[in-house]
């Protein structure tokens, strides 16, 4: 280790130290009630009640946890299928007006996720301006629908497909699709052999960031679903501010994050091989 | 970016260190470290304290469930502010209140007050410092949940049963209408265990309170059938009944009134006690035993209680308030519409809401999970 | 490509449909959400008037400042030890500063909610900003990590040859090259912390709470048209926010943009 490492690896303690202190300890906190048992007020005690585990796996919460993937699933596809094109457009075809569309592109993730969602939810009520414009004698259900849901994930994470996606297409050098086009001929196949490999890495960061985050989602489900739509985030939630079972809550977040977690390591460890086959 | 993140070395030291936070873990679970502050020393709720604005008001209640002239009148008169917060459900205000939140004024209906009560959470009150309050009805001397009643001071009666739309609906007086065809995705039940799993009690003949665990299956499947036909479960029984989601909804009398005085067509509102059984309680005011500002809270509840205020609230929720004086007005309210009376000799006959205890708790607290997961 | 371009329209009508409805609505006169009756600044009066909600904006706005202070120096000062230092434990620190990214936020909620209520701190302005900073030190290591990779190594090898030390290149050498992407990420973290729900809602306490708080508890229980003003409102600072972000570099004489920084371009 040389002087210069020693020198900058004193720079991962303070932010290192704090991520110790407030995000790994607390998730052993986590899994240390996870054994626990509900209190007399609602709190939890310690203890060793390995059945919040077991009762986790029990058949009716497993169609809760399918459900809250098959979402996510749901919605990464359709992040690609509607976020990819914008980003190829704006990449390849935005010129000098490319950081102003980009811009405009995310902009309205910052308009609070409730707020957008809320509107959402106003907009295609069974009062709402869609249904009013449809003029329908009985005006069509959109909320408390899976399709609602899957919707409103959709809308609160495309951000985060399209931007890795762009910056991928951005990065890419254009002659290498002039290339492609000169090898393949048509452009679907100059697409699929040349432009899709090269930005797959930006897929899958997008995926990644879309998925993880979705599948752990309550604000959708509570907002426009209906008793049907129940996600696993909303079955947490329920553990902590409604009926007062912290340690089975606590269980079910160890089970999501391990479930979430073989998904990481298999994307870094993809991107790691990729970031060594790019330097090789 | 990512280099050196899956070296050999790398892979045994994250795994040691993995494991050492394990074995912290299993250590904290295998010693039964304790809960804190479940039931807190009994001194702290023995404060003496007197009916003087001490700072602001901290709030907790159900939404629209007191007129918010009077809230804004108190203000005014005492020149503190009031700062509310809503709850839900009961499980969500004792959430709240279990994670340390301070508040100074809380609701809590009978059953919970007895829970409260028992783990010293609420804070004693001295009769004298409420004037207004002795003017309450004999049965609230010594009610079952505060037999001293010195712990709480009784701020209205309810009764659930469903609120419906008579001009879309046929009612046949009992608990499966919620589940009728005409209302089929416009029906709610409430989002609250209790609630639910008593109606569901009730439905199948047995006690309101029954914790057995195949009577509680029953009821549970009771709403599990019911739940295709559901458009949610919601504790806003007032807000989805005005905005037209609602045509069948699972709630409480007094919201009839509230309903009433927002939408355009009032007559079309109503309101029915279910024939297999009819969920009663109290709902009162306490002050928790750590509150900041318990000289605010006696104030602000003898300001309530004021025979002028009180009438006006009574008109704007709907709900009796057991004492002599307001009740005219309830009575008034009740003289065109007997369905959302609720009486003392109901509370003595009917079936009330009972602490159910840890065990019993449990059991409808994992039969609610399982009906909402479903 | 033109269909492309038609897609790109269709697309951008969707993507702003709902907030041109926050937007709008927030100036009509009535309560409604499907009738616009007229333009009126009602409910900003209302929200301006009311002190809880003014008190809502402040606790919003100072648990993003300090959050922002403190994140983007954590997490810059971890971007260099993780770009410089070639020591094992940069490998742990890298996976410690990866998870927060991909964690769900209502496991990052419920973490901090049990740490905090175990711990016996009471739930309060503190509590939300320490949650939000250790979830912001991810976002700041990310996006100054990619610039600082990109440096030219010799310009500092040339400082030291000349006689710095160290600390003195870093603070002559590295830093005016590195802070378009520390403001950048400044930026990004306040405007993170400003909208956040899901953390905030976990490690709140009673009064004063945070903006999107307020704005959930106005939507669950009774809605009224002030939530569109609140949003407008926070649109707007939010938009202040990463406008600057892109544009303050370019202003102050760099050649690239803000937003370049953020994306991770390999301009230097």
């Amino acid at each position: 280790m040389t002087d210069a490492d020693r020198f900058a690896g004193r720079f991962l303690i303070p932010g290192g130290l704090w991520l110790l202190i407030f995000f790994a300890i607390p998730f052993v906190i986590v899994i240390a009630l996870s054994f626990g048992t509900p209190g007399e007020l609602g709190g939890a005690v310690y203890g060793w009640y390995p059945e919040n585990y077991s009762r986790a796996f029990d058949p009716i919460f497993v169609p809760v946890l399918a459900r809250s993937v098959g979402y996510a699933v749901a919605t990464v596809a359709l992040c690609l299928l509607l976020g990819y094109p914008v980003a190829y457009y704006i990449a390849l075809f935005g010129g000098r007006r490319k950081h102003l569309l980009i811009a405009l592109v995310v902009l309205p993730f910052f308009v609070n996720y409730l707020v957008r969602t809320y509107a959402w939810a106003a907009l295609l009520s069974d009062e709402g301006i869609v249904n009013g414009a449809l003029g329908l004698n009985e005006p069509i259900r959109f909320l408390n629908t899976p399709w609602a849901v899957i919707g409103g994930l959709v809308y609160g994470y495309l951000a985060f497909m399209i931007l890795p996606v762009y910056a991928a297409l951005d990065r890419m050098d254009p002659a290498l699709i002039e290339a492609g086009k000169d090898l393949y001929g048509s452009n679907w196949s100059t697409f699929w052999h040349v432009t899709w490999p090269t930005t797959f890495q930006g897929v899958l960061a997008g995926t990644v960031l879309v998925f993880l985050p979705a599948v752990g989602d309550f604000v959708s489900a509570q907002l426009l679903g209906g008793p049907g739509t129940y996600m696993v985030g909303n079955l947490i939630q329920q553990q902590f501010f409604g009926a007062e079972n912290w340690p089975f809550g606590a269980a079910l977040t160890v089970l999501m994050m391990a479930f979430l977690f073989v998904w990481m390591v298999l994307y870094l460890r993809s991107a790691a091989r990729a970031a060594r086959e790019a330097t090789a | 970016m990512t280099r050196n993140l899956f070296d050999e070395p790398m892979r045994r030291r994250e795994l040691l260190q993995g494991g050492a936070g394990l074995a912290l873990a299993l250590g904290l679970a295998g010693c039964g470290v304790g809960e804190e502050g479940a039931t807190s020393d009994k001194k702290q709720t023995e404060r003496v304290v007197k009916a003087e604005p001490d700072g602001d008001l901290v709030y907790f209640n159900w939404s629209q469930y007191m007129e918010p002239k009077l809230i804004k009148a108190f203000e005014k008169r005492y020149g503190v502010k009031v700062r509310e917060s809503n709850f839900d459900s009961m499980q969500g205000m004792m959430a709240k209140l279990r994670s340390g939140n301070r508040y100074d004024v809380i609701f809590p209906s009978s059953e919970w007050v007895d829970r409260l009560r028992k783990a010293n959470q609420l804070l004693r009150i001295d009769p004298e410092q409420v004037p207004n309050a002795s003017t309450v009805y004999d049965y609230f001397a010594k009610p079952w949940y505060d037999p001293q009643a010195d712990h709480t001071i009784p701020y209205a009666l309810y009764a659930t049963g469903i609120i419906y739309r008579k001009d879309k609906v046929e009612m046949t007086g009992s608990w499966n209408d919620i589940g009728l065809d005409t209302a089929r995705g416009r029906a709610y039940l409430l989002d609250d265990y209790q609630e639910v799993l008593g109606a569901g009690n009730l439905v199948n003949g047995a006690e309101l309170n029954e914790t057995d665990e195949a009577a509680v299956a029953k009821a549970k499947q009771w709403a599990l059938d019911l739940k295709p036909t559901l458009r949610g479960f919601s504790t806003e029984d007032v807000t989805n009944m005005v905005n037209g989601n609602a045509w069948v909804h699972h709630g409480w009398n007094g919201d009839v009134v509230n309903i009433r005085n927002q939408v355009k067509r009032p007559e079309n509102y109503s309101f029915v006690k279910c024939s297999e059984g009819i969920p009663l309680g109290t709902d009162c005011f306490a002050i928790p035993a750590n509150a900041e500002h318990p000289g605010t809270a006696l104030t602000f509840i003898n300001f309530i209680l004021d025979p002028e205020n009180a009438s006006k609230n009574i008109e704007y929720m709907g709900y009796p308030m057991p004492y002599e004086g307001p009740d005219a007005t309830f009575a008034a309210l009740v003289k065109d519409d007997p369905e959302i009376d609720v009486t003392i000799e109901d509370l003595e006959n009917g079936q009330q809401f009972a602490n159910l205890g840890a065990a019993g708790r449990r059991t409808w607290d994992r039969a609610w999970t399982e009906i909402k997961a479903a | 490509m033109r269909w492309l371009r038609v897609y790109l329209g269709v697309f951008f009508l969707f993507l702003f449909a709902p907030i041109l409805l926050v937007v709008v609505f927030s100036f009509n006169s009535q309560r409604s959400l499907q009738n616009f009756d007229g333009l009126s600044l009602e409910w900003y009066r209302a929200f301006f008037e009311n002190e809880s909600l003014r008190g809502s904006l402040i606790a919003s706005l100072q648990i993003a400042v300090v959050t922002m202070l403190i994140g983007t120096l954590l997490g810059t000062l971890l971007a260099f030890g993780l770009v410089r230092a070639r020591t094992r434990w940069a490998g742990t620190a890298n996976v410690l500063m990866l998870v927060p990214l991909v964690t769900p936020e209502i496991v990052a909620g419920v973490s901090a909610f049990l740490l905090f209520t175990q711990v016996g701190m009471q739930l309060s302005l503190a509590t939300i900003t320490l949650a939000h900073i250790t979830f912001s030190i991810s976002y700041v290591t990310v996006v100054v990590r990619a610039r600082l990779a990109a440096l030219n190594p010799e310009v500092e090898q040339a400082a030291m040859d000349l006689g710095a030390t160290r600390l003195e290149t870093l603070r002559l050498v590295v830093l005016p090259a590195l802070w378009p992407a520390v403001l950048a990420a400044a930026l990004l973290v306040f405007a993170l912390s400003f909208d956040d729900f899901v953390l905030s809602f976990f490690t709140t306490g009673e009064s004063p709470q945070p903006l999107p708080v307020r704005i959930w508890s106005a939507i669950r229980f009774g809605v009224t048209p002030t939530i569109n003003a609140i949003g407008t409102l926070m649109l707007a600072i939010s938009a202040i926010a990463i406008a600057l972000a892109v544009a303050l570099p370019r202003l102050l004489g760099r050649r690239e943009s803000g937003l370049g920084v953020l994306l991770g371009r390999d301009e230097a």
